[in-house]
């Protein structure tokens, strides 16, 4: 019998403002299959309730790449909450 | 460090920048022009006397998405070879964040690939600048990058 895991291991990462306003640079994380990247961001803003006011001034990236916020995990992800970029 | 076929220079670095040193780099005989942009620490933000300025970034992407902007103003423009340097950590006033390089057989190529290149990596590249005054530190404002709209639209 093959065993089927209901979750997926991924890792997220916060930068800038988020990063310090919650304290974590970076995390490994179990998620029920097929979560969001909405809904990883609602885990977090549950968790860390300021972080809730940023949601429309973010972007989100899965695997070093900009995303959509109804992709859905997939396992060993990478996942970064990124604040408008200020390079340059 | 990053290097492609054109010998381009693709970094992120946490000494000081040698602007002259990849003015140079870039030049080759064919080439008829070179066009450089230096950005650099501003003594003020909206009237604010700046003390100094720390960068962080996303590393792994940020190469990644200056790899991209490389590559892309390869395809658009009839340029030789790049230069695209950006420096992390603390810098202080008058010290170069970033230095993007391009040369070319003829100006007007190099002028437009240097300024998409600028103009795409303030938009586009995962990097963050906090700014320091005497009586305290702000994150810059900085602009939301282009994301898809929603995974079921994006390839």
């Amino acid at each position: 019998m093959v065993q089927v895991s209901t979750t997926v291991q991924v890792r997220v990462l916060f930068f800038g403002r988020l990063r310090e306003l919650i304290g974590v640079a970076e995390e490994g994380v179990d998620l029920p299959v097929g979560t969001t990247l909405a809904q990883v961001f609602e885990k977090y803003a549950e968790r860390f309730p300021k972080l809730a006011g940023f949601r429309s001034s973010m972007v989100v990236s899965r695997n070093q790449e900009f995303a959509a916020w109804d992709t859905r995990v997939v396992a060993g992800d990478e996942i970064a909450f990124l604040p408008p970029v200020s390079g340059g | 460090m990053t290097t492609n076929i054109q010998e381009d220079k693709i970094e992120l670095v946490r000494e000081v920048i040698d602007g002259d040193g990849l003015a140079r780099y870039v030049r080759a005989g064919k080439d008829g022009a070179t066009v450089t942009f230096d950005g650099f620490v501003r003594n003020e933000s909206h009237g604010r006397a700046t003390s100094y300025l720390e960068y962080e970034a996303y590393e792994a992407m940020a190469i990644t998405k200056m790899n991209k902007i490389v590559a892309e103003i390869h395809e658009k423009f009839a340029i030789h070879r790049v230069a695209m340097v950006h420096r992390l950590g603390r810098l202080e006033i008058g010290e170069t964040s970033v230095f993007i390089a391009v040369s070319a057989p003829h100006r007007g190529a190099a002028f437009d690939a240097c300024r998409f290149a600028i103009d795409t990596l303030k938009r586009t590249v995962p990097i963050w600048k906090k700014e320091y005054f005497a009586d305290g530190a702000v994150w810059a404002d900085g602009e939301l990058p282009p994301t898809p709209p929603s995974a079921k639209t994006a390839s």
